[in-house]
């Protein structure tokens, strides 16, 4: 069966539509179906793709206006005999389906995302001891692969360049959660400027279209509540 | 992307929905509190006139869409305002769905109540 | 950094009062929308109003919805200008604007209470 994949092409310059008719069987994903075009039609077709299992995070996209990953969405699953593919919103296209990651990637660099410690001694290492009761504080939110589609739904994220964005705050609070880690006072100073937490006004769109259902809208709301009761605790010291 | 960022419906979940008509409706009652403001302006004239005269304009059944409109916003605002307020501090999350599904049906039946309150305000008597 | 200077507290000061007078006015609108239109058409008459800004607790009552509705709209209005890139780059004129048009809001408002 032939479904007709219409995709959002972009040259540098102009955008315009592109229709193409993939001759799909059951099981066959949205990714799988790029490749055909690329390797049978239009090799000039642009789009990012690495792992196909969804664990590299390359292949977030918006398919028939929801943002998902590409390898993880079955042609057939989506009914009709339209798909249609759009690079991912809020940020600015390179070309075709491919997006502009640098200020995302900075944006997690940003909120210091590793573990702050001051007593690190090289000659004697120390082993961290953690319970699991202590890893399931933050174990879910570590599970993040940077895909963006928490981003391209954020109503923030669209009208403000510099929002830290759902990714970035979730890391935050994935190690201002975790025991091991010394370093919560710095990130929440970083995260408590106007373009972090105070951003965020619960739509929660991110938690529904996170592709590995790691719940940024709940981390965020946690790390919001962290840096009140610590600046507002400021005030007294 | 522009300010139709936060207004978008397809391929979007109940919550961004919900999201986008807290934000509409805070707008619009954010200019109501002004007209209010300066309709209760109407009532420095000490004879009562200007006000009853407002009244007898803005009381009547050919507003009542209009009010029924704007309490809706109201109620609707409020109602989802508490859903946010519980999940904005920290709780619930995990019941989200079934919370928006009560705040919903919540904002239904008081809107409907106050509409039919004002109804028979302006109508029934 | 000094912790403790009152911009580094605006933010969290400001995202909590939204919260609670958000709680407070859901029962302060309710009451007034009650009385207005609950007990009788001649709830909203001119004398009537009149009637209910002489006694001192429905006067208390009025303060506090005008102030929790005042700060709770331009503190929204703030919210939503900070989302976008225009309040972004004005930051500090964003914040001394809406609240100043909150301060204007509950003044001008007062001055009606007080007047009438």
């Amino acid at each position: 069966m032939d479904v007709e994949f219409r995709i959002k092409r972009f040259d540098g310059s102009k955008s315009y539509w592109q229709s193409f008719k993939v001759p799909v069987r059951k099981g066959m994903t949205v990714l799988e179906g790029l490749y055909y075009i690329k390797e049978n039609i239009d090799p000039s077709l642009a789009f990012r793709a690495s792992c196909r299992m969804g664990i590299c995070g390359s292949c977030a996209i918006k398919i028939n206006n929801k943002p998902r990953l590409a390898c993880e969405t079955q042609i057939m699953h989506l009914g009709g005999k339209t798909v249609t593919l759009e690079p991912l919103d809020n940020f600015k296209v390179l070309k075709d389906l491919i997006t502009d990651f640098e200020g995302f990637f900075a944006k997690h660099e940003f909120v210091r995302p590793y573990l702050i410690r001051d007593d690190v001694d090289y000659n004697e290492p120390v082993e961290l001891i953690q319970t699991p009761k202590e890893l399931e504080a933050y174990y879910i939110f570590s599970l993040c692969i940077k895909c963006g589609a928490c981003y391209s739904v954020c109503p923030a994220a669209a009208t403000r360049d510099d929002y830290l964005g759902p990714a970035a705050i979730t890391a935050a609070y994935r190690f201002c959660a975790d025991s091991r880690d010394r370093g919560k006072e710095i990130r929440m100073d970083l995260v408590s400027s106007d373009n972090g937490v105070w951003r965020c006004h619960f739509a929660a769109e991110c938690s529904e279209v996170c592709p590995k259902k790691i719940e940024p809208a709940k981390a965020i709301q946690k790390m919001r509540l962290a840096s009140t009761f610590y600046m507002l605790k400021n005030i007294f010291r | 992307m522009a300010i139709s960022g936060w207004f978008k419906v397809s391929g979007r979940s109940v919550f961004s929905l919900a999201f986008s008509f807290h934000r509409i409706t805070g707008i619009i009652l954010l200019i109501y509190l002004c007209m209010h403001l300066a309709y209760l302006t109407s009532l420095t004239d000490k004879t009562g006139q200007t006000y009853e005269g407002l009244i007898g304009v803005t009381v009547t059944p050919a507003f009542l869409a209009f009010d029924a409109l704007l309490v809706l916003c109201g109620v609707y605002h409020g109602i989802n305002g508490l859903r946010v307020i519980i999940h904005e501090f920290g709780l619930a999350y995990e019941y989200r769905k079934a919370i928006l599904a009560i705040s919903i049906v919540l904002i239904l039946a008081v809107w409907l109540y106050a509409s039919y309150v004002m109804y028979k305000l302006v109508v029934g008597g | 950094m000094e912790k403790t200077s009152a911009k580094h507290v605006f933010e969290p000061l400001a995202w909590l009062l939204q919260l609670i007078t958000g709680i407070l006015l859901a029962f302060l609108i309710t009451i007034h929308f009650y009385v207005t239109h609950l007990e009788s058409h001649e709830a909203i008459s001119y004398a009537a109003v009149i009637e209910r800004l002489s006694s001192p607790s429905y006067k208390i009552m009025y303060v506090l919805l005008l102030l929790f509705v005042s700060f709770h709209a331009f503190n929204g209005l703030r919210a939503i200008l900070l989302d976008t890139n225009f309040g972004a780059k004005r930051r500090g004129f964003t914040n001394v604007v809406t609240m100043l048009l909150f301060l204007l809001a509950f003044f001008y408002g007062f001055y009606l209470l007080l007047i009438i």
